[in-house]
C-alpha cells in the first residue's frame, strides 16, 4: 500500500502550487484530485496578480500580497524553464478603474486608509484622472472619472499556470492521483494518515495538506479545523480576438496574450450553483462597456461561472491541526496572486512542521468568538 | 470551386478586400464569395494558415469575415447587401496582409 | 406579425420538419405558438429554401429530387397554420433551471430580447459528424452538407475536379443530385467498413416496412456507381496542399492512391445538434454505437427539464419523415401539459405504423453506415482536432497523459473547445481521445460544459438588452461586487 511523505488534497491553484513546491525538495508527494466534472474553482479565475486595494484591516495580508507580487516574475521564469509552459505573466502595473464618481471616491478613500495602515511597508500608487487617463488606457470611456495605478500589479493566464504547476510537479517525480474525491481522513495511531474515497483507500501519508477548495471545510472538521468558507459566485465574459490595444490589466477588463478580452467582475450568493445568470452577464458587459466603449462591437465568445472560496473577512486561512500537527489546511480566493509564495514559502512551513509566528494571523483563531 | 447554374437577374454588388463581387439577391455572403472564386476568407489565429468555409450551416465558424460597420460575422449566416464592404478579419492572427 | 408576443404559450426553436409539424398541430389546436428560425424562410436544412427553389429555379428543384420537393407541402401548411413565425432570429440561450422564470434569449435585427414562454420545444436538428483527418482544415475541403446547402440556397454546383469522401445516405444522395445537374465528381472514396451481421439482420424488417425508401436509396447508389468510380473500404484519407488543397491521398484495397482535386467534400453521417439543449442544462448521454451525445428523452420528447421538450433529429437521428410524425405527436403531449399542468403525465400514445416502419429503416441505415473509425480516433498526432484554436490530436493525448481526465480540464490546459464553434467540431473527438489514453468509457469522460451565448451576440447587443421586471428586481451581481469583495480579488 502506498505511503507518501506528503499528500496534498486538491488539484486547484493552491494544491498544485503546494505540491509543486514540496516535490522539489526530495520528498514523495501525491496530489489527490477530483474528476473533470466538479466545482474546480481554479478554472474560473480572472488572472490578476494584484496588489492595490488589498488588506484593509489586516496589514499583514497587504505585505504578504506585495511579497508574492515581487516574487512572481522569478517564479514564473523558473516554472517556464522547468516545464516549457509559459504562464503569460506580465507586470506593467495595473489600473484600478472607477466607472462612477462614487466608486472613484470609495477607491481613493480605501487606498488612503491602506497607506496609513501600512506605514513604511506600503506601496506606491498614483491617481490618474480622465482625460489624462486616455494616454495610458486609449479608448477609456468618457464616463470614467479616473483610476489609480500601482506598478506592482500584473496578470497571468491562470489555466496555463495550473498546467505548468502540474507539469513541474510531475517532472519532479510527484504522483498525480485524479478521480479520487477524498471523503474521509483517518489519523493513524503511529502518526500519519490514511485518506479514503468512500470505501476505497486512496493512500497513506506522513503529512497532509488540505487544499480542497469548497471541500476543505468538511475535511478540516475531521481533524478539528473548522474552516469557515462559503461560496461567492463570479461570472466572466470573454470576447473574440481583437486588434484593440490594452497594455495594462484593470479590475474590470484585461487583454490576454491570445488576443481576446476578459470582462468581469461579479459577485453573488448562489449557494453552490454554477449556472450563469443572464442579468449578471448583462451587467458585466454594461459596466465594462462603460469603461471601454469600443468593446461593444466585439462578439462574446464564451462565459462561465466559478465559486470563489471566501472566508468571512476575505483573507486566507493558513491553519494547522492542533490535535494532529502533521495536517495543515490552506484556503484563499487569490490563488493566482499568491501562487509564488504558495510554491516557494508555504511548503517550507509544512516541512518544518509549523506555521511561522508572523503568519499566525492567518490562522483560525481570529474567527473565535470568545468572551 | 463553385459555379452558378442560373444567370443573376438583379445583381447585388459588394466588395471583398476591395475586389468587386457580383452576387444574387438572397445569397449568403459565403455563397457569393465562393461563386466569385474566393476560397480563402480568413487566417487561423495561431499559425496564420489560410482558412475557408467548411460546413455552410453556421456550426464551424470558418467563414468569419469582417464587414464595415458590422464587425466580424459568419459569412454563411449573413445575407448580401448592396455596397457591403467585406474584409478578412483584421487583428485576429499572424500573417495578415500577406 | 408586427408586435412580438413576449409571453407566448409555446416557443418552437427551429423551422425544419419537426418544428413545423409541432407548430402546425399546436396552432391548429388554438395554442399561441411562436416559431423562432435562424433561416430567412421555413424548411430547416432538409427542405432549405424549398419555396424559393420551387418558384425560381425549376432546374434545381428537379435535380434535388422528390424527397426535397415534398417539403413544400409542409411549408405551405405551416404558413397557413396560424403559428407565429420569426425568421432571421437566432436563439443564444435558455435560462438555467435555477432562474426564477423560464426565458429564451433571442437576437433579431441586431437587437437582443428575452422571451418568456410557458413551454419550449427544441427542434434544432442535426449537424454533420466531425471528420478530423490530416489536411481537413485546408481551403478546398468542405462537407457534403455544405455543398448541398449551396445548391439549395444559391443554385451553386462544384466546378473543377471534385472528390467525395466518407460514407452515409447523404453522400450518395448528393452524388446523385450532382449527376442530375450534369456534374461528375472524379471519385467517391467510400470509408464504409464491411457490412456487419447486425446490418444484415436489420435489412429484412426495414425492407418489409419501407420498401420504397430502400429501393430509392438503392437507385441512387446504382446511378452513382454507374457514372462515378467508387473506391471501397477507403482509409488513410489525407488532403494535401501548400495553402489550399491540391490533391487527396488515400488507401483502398491495399494500394495507395493520390488524386488531384480542387474540392474535397466529406461526410460521415449526422448527429444531433445538442448545443442549445446542453446550454439549457438538459441531461444527455453518450451513444456508443453512434459515437455522439444524445438528450435523455422519455415519451415522445420529454427531457430532464419539465418545460422543455426536444423533437426531430435534435433528439435522435431518424430522418425527416419521423421528425414530422414525432413533431405532431409531441404537440399532443405538450397540449396535454398546457391544459393540465399539474395533472398526471399522460401515457404516450402508441406509435403509428408509419413511425414504426421508419424506425426500422433508420435502424438498418445506422448499422449499414456506422461512424468511420478513422475519423473517430485520429491516428496521426499531427491531425488538427480543434480547428478554431489549432490543437492537434497529439496535444490532447499529451495532456490526457499528464492527468486531464475529462474534456473541461483538457480545454483549460490546451484551449481546445474555447474557440467560436464552442466545441461543435471537436467535442466528440476530444472526449474519445481522452477515453483512449486514460482507458475510461467515453460516458465517464464526459462532455464540454456548454454555456451561453451559443449563437453570436456582441457585448453591445447584450448590454443594450432589457430584462423583464428588473426595475423591481434584486441588485445584480456585478454592482454588488464592492460589498462582497476587496478590489482586484476576482
Amino acid at each position: 500500500m502506498r505511503h507518501l511523505d506528503i499528500a496534498v488534497v486538491g488539484g486547484g491553484l493552491l494544491g498544485s502550487a503546494f505540491a509543486y513546491g514540496l516535490s522539489s525538495r526530495g520528498v514523495q508527494v501525491g496530489l489527490i484530485d477530483e474528476g473533470d466534472n466538479a466545482i474546480r474553482t481554479a478554472r474560473g479565475n480572472f488572472g490578476l496578480v494584484w496588489v492595490q486595494g488589498k488588506g484593509r484591516g489586516m496589514p499583514e495580508y497587504a505585505r504578504w500580497t506585495l511579497a508574492s507580487a515581487r516574487a512572481w516574475a522569478d517564479f514564473s521564469a523558473q516554472l517556464g524553464e522547468e516545464t516549457g509552459t509559459a504562464t503569460g505573466y506580465h507586470q506593467p502595473g495595473g489600473f484600478f478603474v472607477a466607472i462612477s464618481k462614487d466608486e472613484f471616491n470609495h477607491n481613493l478613500k480605501l487606498l488612503e486608509q491602506l497607506r496609513k495602515e501600512a506605514g513604511a511597508d506600503g506601496y506606491e500608487y498614483e491617481v490618474v484622472e480622465n482625460p489624462a487617463l486616455r494616454e495610458h488606457l486609449p479608448g477609456i470611456g468618457p464616463e470614467v472619472p479616473g483610476a489609480t495605478y500601482c506598478p506592482h500589479d500584473g496578470h497571468a493566464n491562470p489555466l496555463q499556470l495550473l498546467r505548468a504547476l502540474q507539469e513541474g510537479f510531475e517532472r519532479n517525480g510527484g504522483s498525480y492521483i485524479p478521480r479520487s474525491r477524498i471523503s474521509e481522513i483517518r489519523p493513524l495511531a503511529a502518526g500519519g494518515f490514511e485518506i479514503f474515497n468512500g470505501d476505497r483507500l486512496v493512500t497513506g501519508c506522513e503529512k497532509l495538506v488540505i487544499a480542497a477548495g469548497h471541500g476543505s471545510g468538511d475535511l478540516g472538521r475531521q481533524l478539528g479545523m473548522d474552516i469557515p468558507i462559503h461560496p461567492v459566485q463570479g461570472q466572466v465574459v470573454v470576447t473574440e480576438r481583437s486588434p484593440a490595444h490594452l497594455a495594462y490589466p484593470t479590475n474590470y477588463v484585461r487583454k490576454t496574450d491570445e488576443g481576446y478580452f476578459m470582462l468581469g467582475p461579479s459577485a453573488r450568493d448562489t449557494g453552490f450553483d454554477l449556472e450563469t445568470e443572464t442579468t449578471t452577464l448583462r451587467d458585466i458587459v454594461r459596466q465594462c462597456s462603460k469603461a471601454f466603449p469600443y468593446l461593444r462591437g466585439l462578439r462574446i465568445q464564451r462565459s462561465w461561472a466559478a465559486l470563489r472560496i471566501m472566508t468571512p473577512d476575505g483573507f486566507p486561512v493558513y491553519a494547522q491541526s492542533r490535535d494532529f500537527p502533521g495536517a495543515f489546511s490552506f484556503s484563499c480566493h487569490s490563488g493566482v496572486t499568491l501562487a509564488a509564495l504558495h510554491a516557494r514559502e508555504v511548503p517550507q512551513w509544512v516541512l518544518a512542521g509549523e506555521i511561522p509566528s508572523e503568519h499566525r494571523c492567518f490562522g483560525l483563531e481570529r474567527f473565535d468568538v470568545s468572551a | 470551386m463553385y459555379r452558378r447554374r442560373a444567370a443573376i437577374a438583379e445583381p447585388v454588388i459588394l466588395w471583398f478586400e476591395d475586389r468587386k463581387i457580383t452576387a444574387a439577391p438572397g445569397d449568403s455572403l459565403a455563397a457569393a464569395l465562393l461563386a466569385a472564386g474566393v476560397s480563402v476568407f480568413r487566417r487561423a489565429p495561431v499559425s496564420g494558415a489560410k482558412r475557408g468555409p467548411f460546413c455552410m450551416i453556421g456550426n464551424c465558424f470558418e467563414c468569419l469575415v469582417e464587414i464595415d460597420g458590422q464587425g466580424v460575422v459568419q459569412a454563411c449566416s449573413t445575407e448580401v447587401r448592396q455596397g457591403m464592404r467585406v474584409y478578412m478579419p483584421r487583428g485576429q492572427s499572424p500573417g495578415e496582409g500577406d | 406579425m408586427n408586435a412580438i408576443p413576449v409571453r407566448p404559450e409555446v416557443v418552437v426553436v427551429g423551422a425544419g420538419p419537426a418544428g413545423m409539424a409541432a407548430a402546425c398541430t399546436l396552432a391548429e389546436s388554438g395554442v399561441e405558438v411562436l416559431v423562432l428560425d435562424e433561416q430567412p424562410a421555413p424548411g430547416g436544412q432538409v427542405y432549405r429554401e424549398v419555396e424559393k427553389v420551387h418558384a425560381e429555379r425549376p432546374e434545381d428543384l428537379a435535380a434535388l429530387g422528390t424527397q426535397y420537393r415534398v417539403g413544400l407541402e409542409l411549408v405551405r401548411r405551416f404558413r397557413h397554420s396560424g403559428a407565429g413565425y420569426l425568421p432571421r432570429t437566432s436563439v443564444w440561450e435558455i435560462t438555467a433551471a435555477s432562474e426564477p422564470e423560464l426565458a429564451i434569449g433571442t437576437l433579431r435585427d441586431g437587437a437582443a430580447q428575452m422571451l418568456y414562454p410557458r413551454h419550449i420545444i427544441l427542434a434544432t436538428g442535426a449537424m454533420e459528424r466531425p471528420t478530423p483527418f490530416p489536411g481537413w482544415t485546408l481551403p478546398g475541403v468542405m462537407t457534403v452538407g455544405a455543398a448541398q446547402t449551396l445548391l439549395k440556397t444559391s443554385g451553386l454546383i462544384p466546378a473543377g475536379r471534385i472528390v467525395l469522401a466518407g460514407t452515409g445516405p447523404l453522400l450518395y444522395l448528393y452524388a446523385s443530385q450532382l449527376l442530375a445537374t450534369g456534374t461528375r465528381p472524379e471519385a467517391i472514396l467510400d470509408t464504409r467498413p464491411a457490412t456487419s451481421m447486425g446490418a444484415l439482420a436489420s435489412l429484412l424488417p426495414a425492407l418489409a416496412g419501407q420498401p420504397g425508401a430502400l429501393l430509392r436509396g438503392l437507385g441512387w447508389m446504382r446511378a452513382v456507381r454507374g457514372s462515378i468510380p467508387v473506391f471501397s473500404r477507403v482509409t488513410a484519407l489525407k488532403a494535401l496542399g501548400d495553402e489550399c488543397m491540391a490533391s487527396v491521398s488515400y488507401e483502398s484495397a491495399g494500394q495507395s492512391h493520390e488524386l488531384k482535386a480542387e474540392l474535397l467534400l466529406v461526410h460521415d453521417g449526422v448527429i444531433p445538434n445538442t448545443w442549445l439543449a446542453m446550454a439549457a442544462g438538459i441531461q444527455h448521454h453518450f451513444d456508443q454505437r453512434q459515437a455522439c451525445w444524445v438528450p435523455d428523452v422519455r415519451g415522445v420528447g420529454r427531457t430532464s427539464r419539465e418545460s422543455i421538450a426536444i423533437v426531430g433529429d435534435g433528439a435522435a437521428i431518424q430522418g425527416a419523415e419521423v421528425a414530422i410524425l414525432q413533431g405532431e405527436r409531441l404537440a399532443h403531449e405538450v397540449l396535454g401539459q398546457l391544459r393540465t399542468p399539474k395533472g398526471p403525465v399522460q401515457p404516450t400514445p402508441a406509435e403509428p405504423t408509419a413511425l414504426r416502419q421508419q424506425r426500422l429503416l433508420q435502424r438498418f441505415l445506422k448499422r449499414y453506415f456506422p461512424p468511420t473509425a478513422y475519423f473517430q480516433l485520429p491516428l496521426d498526432d499531427s491531425t488538427i482536432v480543434c480547428r478554431c484554436e489549432e490543437i492537434t490530436a497529439g496535444e490532447i493525448r499529451k495532456v490526457a497523459a499528464l492527468g486531464c481526465v475529462g474534456p473541461n480540464q483538457a480545454k483549460a490546459f490546451t484551449r481546445c473547445g474555447m474557440g467560436p464553434c464552442m466545441g461543435r467540431k471537436c467535442a466528440a473527438t476530444v472526449s474519445q481521445l481522452i477515453a483512449q489514453v486514460r482507458g475510461l468509457p467515453v460516458a465517464e469522460v464526459g462532455h464540454y460544459r456548454i454555456r451561453p451565448p451559443i449563437r453570436p451576440l456582441t457585448v453591445g447587443q447584450l448590454a443594450d438588452m432589457s430584462i423583464a421586471g428588473e426595475e423591481s428586481g434584486a441588485p445584480s451581481g456585478a454592482g454588488a461586487v464592492a460589498d462582497l469583495l476587496t478590489p482586484g480579488d476576482q
